[in-house]
């Protein structure tokens, strides 16, 4: 009688081990499915981060296809002229190669520079006002603005319905007819496969002492010190702190930034910090591509830009040299990956070669 | 005896079951019913047409005599769109207890427990594929009307997007002073049916602003932006008072 306890007990506790061993689990998320390392790609520092990936829109090869297709499609625009590769072309780093503000539907103009997309997958806040919280729903702006793409959901739900490999395509990876919440996430999926970290900078990190140019040396010194002082804003592995700031561009913003969707006076003129990698690709600059060339815009920073109630408190004359001026943009010019820009993954599908 | 027990038993399930009831929208220009393609006139004399209106109705109470509310959860989107009908339209479905009401109430927009969730998980009316997603200002557009302006220099589309939780329109169609206002509802249900005058949205403000559609700036009215945000309220303002019960 007295073992009968014993027995009970050691009855619960195998129940108990059978029940924790047999319990349904979560299964863990599949890898990434990032792009094929370039063969020239070192095992470098930032390589070592991995792209947040949304719990309701897994990254799967047929997904990021599917997303890249789409990507480089001109059908998904009104007029059948404008793809997202229109403005965000891969050689120049996913940016729109020297264009101040881009052209849409119609021959409509935009009133922003197109961001460049590297690394976009870690961007905690998207547009410039940094508004939108992630890519699937950024992605939806540019599908249905008048000025960018301009189809209504219904409209290009109808149209990518029309095309039987994309019906079919649809189906396979989302189990559902195509839809503008459906295109958003196969492009968003491949948008976060475009990463790059394969710099000069990015191999001096890695250890390779001969990557960076004395001049770009210097630069990096002046970046990361208070002279300098890009990086307080320009931070972490892709230079970005993804706030938004007002740099002192003008005194009266034509464009008033972040203050379109707040109504703050505050927000006049705060835009998002943008990231500098590729950076040498990506001219003009500023949120209106108003600046020329990197030089310039160095030299804004350096004269402490215009007056400004709403300037961020680290805007204010730098006091660099002409030879400074010259090293930072070296150190800038040494955050372009061309591996990236040229990696096949990333390009227009099927080898067509050139974006729309 | 027994009859008298099947009228009590008829009077309460009236009062106790829903009846159900059709929110009906016309669209007017004024007095008249709005025709896509046909040129009209703002106060100012700006010539326009219209193409598309699309917009949220939630909250929607009914008002009873005493003033109590039946409050009816749920959120519709009406769709109007060039080529389809103006006048009539079903545009939510309630179920209420029947009975006289003096009104009803309800808004136009999102519920701000709703406007702010991840709309790439919500569903329809609500979620991306709506038309209605503000994708760089987070929330829905509660009320969205487009349409071209006829300028001299050209025809130039402009829209109206009047969204955020600051512009959500309350529209207050009771009233418990008079008898002017009465709604019969039956145990077999009905409908309801509203006017809304879309040219109210052109009423000039204080002072005589108008939404002078040769501003570029002008022809995007959205957001809280101070460069428009005057404007968006004097629109926001009139529309309070563009939706009536059709008599």
């Amino acid at each position: 009688m007295r073992r009968r306890p014993m027995v009970w007990a050691g009855l619960l506790l195998g129940v108990g081990l059978l029940g924790w061993y047999f319990w349904p689990r979560s299964v863990p998320p599949p890898p990434v499915a990032g792009p094929p390392p370039h063969p020239t790609s070192p095992r470098i520092l930032f390589a070592e981060r991995s792209v947040p990936i949304p719990e309701d829109n897994p990254q799967t090869p047929a997904k990021v296809a599917l997303g890249r297709k789409l990507f480089y499609d001109t059908r998904l625009s009104k007029d059948n002229t404008i793809a997202c590769a229109s403005c965000h072309k891969p050689e120049f780093a996913f940016s729109d190669g020297g264009k101040a503000v881009s052209t849409g539907i119609f021959g409509r103009k935009g009133s922003r520079n197109a961001p460049t997309l590297t690394n976009v997958g870690f961007r905690r806040h998207l547009f410039w006002e940094g508004r939108s919280p992630r890519l699937e729903l950024q992605a939806v702006g540019p599908l249905t603005a008048h000025d960018e793409m301009g189809l209504e959901p219904e409209e290009l739900a109808q149209r990518l319905q029309a095309i039987p490999e994309y019906a079919q395509a649809f189906r396979e990876v989302f189990g559902e007819p195509p839809s503008l919440r459906a295109v958003t996430y196969a492009i968003a999926a491949f948008e976060r496969t475009l990463v790059s970290y394969n710099s000069p900078f990015d191999r001096y990190q890695a250890g390779d002492d001969q990557a960076l140019s004395p001049a770009a040396l210097r630069g990096m010194e002046l970046f990361f010190s208070e002279k300098g002082d890009c990086f307080h804003c320009h931070v972490g592995p892709d230079f970005t702190d993804d706030e938004p700031r007002n740099t002192a561009l003008y005194t009266v913003y034509k464009d008033i930034g972040l203050a379109r969707a707040t109504g703050r006076d505050e927000d006049v003129g705060k835009f998002k910090t943008p990231t500098l990698r590729n950076v040498a690709l990506t001219a003009p600059y500023m949120h209106d591509g108003s600046i020329r060339t990197l030089r310039e815009v160095v030299q804004h920073y350096n004269r402490g830009g215009e007056p400004n109630l709403n300037a961020d408190v680290l805007i204010r004359p730098l006091g660099l040299t002409e030879q400074e001026v010259d090293d930072l943009v070296a150190f800038l010019e040494a955050l372009t990956d061309t591996s990236f820009t040229t990696n096949p993954a990333l390009l227009p599908p099927g080898g067509k070669g050139g974006t729309p | 005896m027994k009859r008298g027990w099947l009228v009590f038993l008829w009077c309460i399930s009236a009062y106790v079951l829903a009846a159900p009831v059709e929110l009906k929208v016309n669209l007017r220009v004024g007095s008249q019913p709005l025709q896509w393609g046909q040129t009209y006139q703002t106060p100012q004399g700006q010539r326009y047409r219209l193409d598309l209106l699309k917009f949220y109705i939630s909250e929607v109470a009914l008002v009873r005599p005493d003033g109590r509310e039946v409050r009816v959860d749920g959120l519709a989107l009406a769709e109007f769109k060039r080529d389809g009908p103006t006048q009539g339209v079903s545009v939510m479905k309630l179920d209420v207890p029947a009975g006289q009401y003096r009104g009803l109430r309800f808004n136009v927009g999102v519920p701000r427990e709703l406007n702010h969730l991840d709309a790439g998980t919500q569903q329809l009316p609500l979620g991306v594929n709506s038309g209605m997603y503000w994708a760089w200002n987070p929330g829905y557009i509660f009320y969205r009307l487009e349409g071209t302006a006829l300028l001299p220099e050209g025809n130039q589309k402009w829209v109206i997007h009047m969204g955020t939780d600051t512009f959500r329109i309350p529209v207050r169609l009771h009233d418990l002073q008079t008898r002017r206002v009465q709604i019969n509802i039956p145990p077999a249900g009905g409908a309801i049916l509203l006017n809304l005058d879309v040219a109210r949205a052109f009423e000039p403000g204080p002072g005589g602003v108008f939404l002078d559609w040769r501003k570029q700036s002008l022809r995007q009215l959205h957001g809280l932006s101070p460069e428009t945000s005057l404007l968006m309220s004097v629109v926001y303002f009139n529309m309070q008072s563009a939706f009536s019960l059709a008599q």
